[in-house]
């Protein structure tokens, strides 16, 4: 053993100091580790009183909000899911190296997008234009998807020219100028077509017709808003995992003739499968989760109702509205911790499930030793 | 299934599924900067001195102001124009619908004004006179007067009144000092247009809000949110960073720290609103209640910590952020070389040298990267901060000249909140509407320069980490 350059007399002062530091980190640890726990302690804590009142009713209230928590889930995973594994399948499998540098993190960048701000733009925005424009919004979901494909068409019916100066390994950037030009196509003709066949009011059709109420701000315009805000987060996770999946798997059923898109569906997509589930686990516990969106975006009314056109009230906007004004210890008050609770429950739950998929994905593909 | 579709068929479907992916990206693109260039274009449009009207209606009447959006009416009945005509204190709106078929004339004088006063909003009409204890001013000698009055701070300028003519032709008196803002934009060239667009800005930044929320700037609310963000680091920094090096270089490496690494991952996801809750719960009634009743129990039953303000909202927002930074850092921890450490204690290092020396530094780039993104996922979070303490509008800073200066119990305003409160609760929300657009675009312009710093700083460090090893 070479001899320390420290004399001797400081060995013990030295191995004090280390021995009282790791006392304190390890105590400062446990007790952050703790502190995180509690959040579930006191949330249990505080719902205890209300099995000591009549329990049916504790559950009647929190059904119209746990139907609009789930109504408004639903409509941004509705709207979100195609646009977020659609985006990742093609950024991963398709585009080219130095697009995806670039386009990957400022999409990325969306997810930190305050839900303040998308609220109000969803809010004050959003809802007074599609309130005058509904018909045009509806034709948009059906057009969107019919003019990428026409964009296709076009793409391989024309010269080999046109294919070198627009390839289609960055058909994510040139197809947005060719969306505005279809969007603003869609918004100038469906007024035409509404006048023709519906006499000129969608809405007031609908009324007639369905007896469906429209309200301004309704689980349409929720679920654009919140879908917009979990795209990022379920595209970033299953761009991901469809990343990780090894190369030589596609390239192995491409050599066995399967064209890429077979590769992509048969091999790329059952292998990503677990990353993609737990993306998808993620983006539903945020929508679950999100306050601001719904608060601003749902107009708050605690219906149960199914109509995409109706508002709803979340438990988390219940939450933020009305427990400021409940008085501690008052029924209202330990109610809207129960639907704390529950949220807190549901997410941690969902999202420990994509977790554990995601870990056992990684470790068989590290297993697997894919290069 | 495939029986059913032949093969040619099926082999060109699978040519267009790939373009629905790509325009999904392209779509996904759209959307997002759709939405930053509607805040750019509305946020910092609002500064720019824009072009006053006077239009004369077929019924006679004339109009003053500053034509905002136009609107079809329903059944083709014409399209209608919305002129913001301000004059609230003469006939009590300050809004006004035209149908364009009644306009018969519409002209831009160049003498049209816009003022900026205290209690009542915006005056749009012309200046007759200013009338001082000596002397009464017309043309453009009242004109030059006035903008050299303005200069002055409101307390020192000299006593007088401005003699103001609306278009339809009521005068009003209106005090020289109650005046912040007098142009015409009209007269106004390019440069000095612009000059004007940057003075607006400076002041948005800098004051506080007037008129319920509907001028004015918004100083308070960025400074609450900085001071907030500030305390919250102060407190998430070491405990985030302590509760790392416990769980990857303390404990024992076994099943129930993966447990913990996974619970702690998953408080990321956790909503934001439940957070709150424990802090209204936990903070604000258990242990701020607490303290009341021990040392403020004087001033009982109006509460002093028993209620929302800056020390709880810093203390729940460091609760949420503190996942954030604990993955970030452990993250940082473990991709460290186990032969560094190794090294280091077989040179005689005890644990703490080592993890001082050699751990710590390595790690530090993942954790200013974690404190980076806890801070801007803090500045973006509003819905916590309505339980557990903004207000509308403080009226007093949390930081003043009093002992002990930094009052942590006080409320504090909050970009976020002031956005939510402003465009949703606001009296006048058309006249507010602008400034939301701002406010909305600082909130996003903070957060996205956060965030981008946050990527700068991983890239670079490993970039250098990768040339050391």
């Amino acid at each position: 053993m070479t001899p320390s350059r420290v004399p001797a007399s400081y060995q013990p002062l030295r191995q004090f100091k280390n021995r009282v530091a790791t006392g304190l980190i390890t105590a400062g640890g446990i007790a952050v580790l703790l502190a995180i726990l509690a959040i579930g302690v006191f949330l249990f804590w505080e719902t205890l009183p209300l099995l000591a009142l009549d329990k049916t009713f504790a559950f009647d209230k929190l059904s119209p909000l746990v139907w609009g928590t789930l109504k408004a889930a639903l409509a941004a995973m509705l709207f979100a899911l195609p646009i977020a594994l659609g985006a990742a399948m093609y950024s991963a499998l398709f585009m080219s190296a130095r697009l995806r540098s670039r386009i990957k993190p400022t999409l990325e960048m969306m997810e930190a997008m305050p839900g303040v701000v998308v609220g109000f733009i969803a809010g004050l925005v959003l809802a007074p234009w599609v309130e005058r424009n509904l018909a045009s919004t509806l034709v948009l979901l059906v057009w969107l998807p019919i003019s990428a494909g026409l964009a296709g068409v076009l793409w391989h019916m024309a010269s080999s020219h046109w294919h070198r100066r627009l390839p289609f390994s960055w058909a994510g950037l040139w197809l947005v100028p060719w969306l505005v030009g279809m969007v603003a196509l869609a918004v100038w003709l469906t007024p035409l077509l509404e006048q023709l066949f519906l006499g000129g009011d969608l809405r007031r059709w609908l009324e007639q017709r369905w007896g469906m109420d429209y309200a301004t701000r309704n689980a349409l315009i929720v679920g654009i808003a919140m879908g917009f805000a979990v795209i990022p987060s379920i595209y970033s996770l299953a761009e991901d995992a469809l990343a990780d999946v090894p190369l030589s798997m596609m390239e192995g059923a491409q050599a066995l003739g399967a064209s890429r898109w077979q590769a992509l569906w048969k091999v790329a997509l059952p292998a990503a499968g677990p990353g993609i589930f737990s993306a998808v686990m993620i983006g539903m516990g945020r929508a679950v989760g999100e306050t601001m969106i719904v608060l601003m975006a749902s107009g708050n009314t605690a219906l149960l109702s199914a109509s995409p056109f109706e508002g709803m009230r979340s438990m988390a906007s219940a939450i933020a509205i009305e427990l400021p004004e409940a008085s501690p210890g008052g029924f209202t008050y330990h109610h809207l911790i129960l639907a704390a609770l529950v949220l807190f429950l549901f997410t941690f739950l969902v999202n420990t499930l994509a977790e554990a998929v995601r870990l056992r994905m990684r470790r068989r593909y590290h297993k697997a030793g894919h290069y | 299934m495939s029986r059913l579709f032949a093969a040619a068929p099926r082999h060109r479907l699978d040519k267009l599924w790939p373009w629905l992916c790509a325009a999904s990206v392209a779509l996904s693109l759209l959307m997002l900067s759709a939405l930053l260039t509607l805040l750019l274009v509305r946020g910092l449009g609002h500064f720019w001195p824009a072009t006053l009207e006077e239009i004369t209606l077929r019924s006679g009447s004339v109009v003053a102001g500053q034509a905002i959006r136009e609107t079809p009416l329903p059944q083709e009945a014409g399209v209608e124009r919305l002129y913001f005509k301000g004059n609230r204190d003469v006939d009590g709106v300050s809004w006004h619908w035209v149908d364009i078929d009644d306009i018969t004339s519409r002209t831009t004088p160049h003498d049209l004004i816009r003022l900026e006063r205290a209690p009542w909003g915006s005056f749009i009409g012309r200046l007759a006179a200013v009338e001082t204890d000596q002397q009464s001013l017309h043309g453009h000698e009242a004109w030059d007067y006035l903008n050299n009055a303005l200069t002055l701070p409101a307390n020192q300028r000299p006593p007088g009144q401005l003699l103001l003519v609306t278009a339809q032709g009521e005068t009003l008196r209106q005090p020289l000092d109650s005046v912040s803002q007098a142009l015409a934009p009209n007269a106004m060239s390019w440069w000095q247009k612009t000059h004007t667009w940057g003075t607006n800005v400076w002041q948005f930044l800098s004051e506080g809000p007037r008129a319920a929320n509907t001028s004015g700037g918004v100083w308070p609310a960025i400074f609450g949110t900085v001071l907030m963000v500030i305390l919250m680091s102060v407190i998430v920094t070491p405990f985030g960073v302590l509760a790392a090096i416990y769980l990857n270089e303390i404990a024992h490496q076994n099943r129930l720290t993966r447990l913990v690494r996974i619970g702690v991952r998953n408080l990321a996801g956790v909503p934001s609103i439940v957070y709150g809750v424990f802090g209204l719960g936990v903070f604000v009634y258990g242990i701020g209640g607490t303290l009341d009743s021990w040392f403020f129990s004087d001033t009982l039953p109006s509460p002093t910590f028993g209620t929302g303000g800056l020390l709880w909202a810093s203390l729940t927002l460091a609760l949420l952020t503190l996942p954030v930074v604990i993955v970030a850092t452990e993250e940082g921890l473990a991709r460290i070389p186990d032969a560094q450490r190794e090294g280091a204690v077989a040179l005689g290092a005890t644990r703490l040298e080592m993890l001082t020396r050699i751990v710590l530094p390595m790690a530090t780039p993942a954790m200013l990267t974690g404190v980076i993104l806890a801070i801007a996922r803090a500045a973006g979070e509003v819905a916590p901060l309505m339980l557990v303490g903004v207000a509308k509008l403080a009226p007093q800073m949390p930081v003043d000249g009093e002992f002990p200066y930094v009052h942590l119990e006080r409320k504090f305003m909050h970009l976020g909140y002031h956005l939510f409160d402003t465009a949703f609760h606001g009296e006048d929300v058309q006249a507010a509407m602008p400034l939301v657009y701002a406010t909305a675009l600082l909130l996003v312009v903070i957060i996205l320069v956060l965030n981008l710093t946050a990527i700068f700083l991983r890239h670079y460090f490993r970039r250098q980490r990768g040339s050391e090893c």
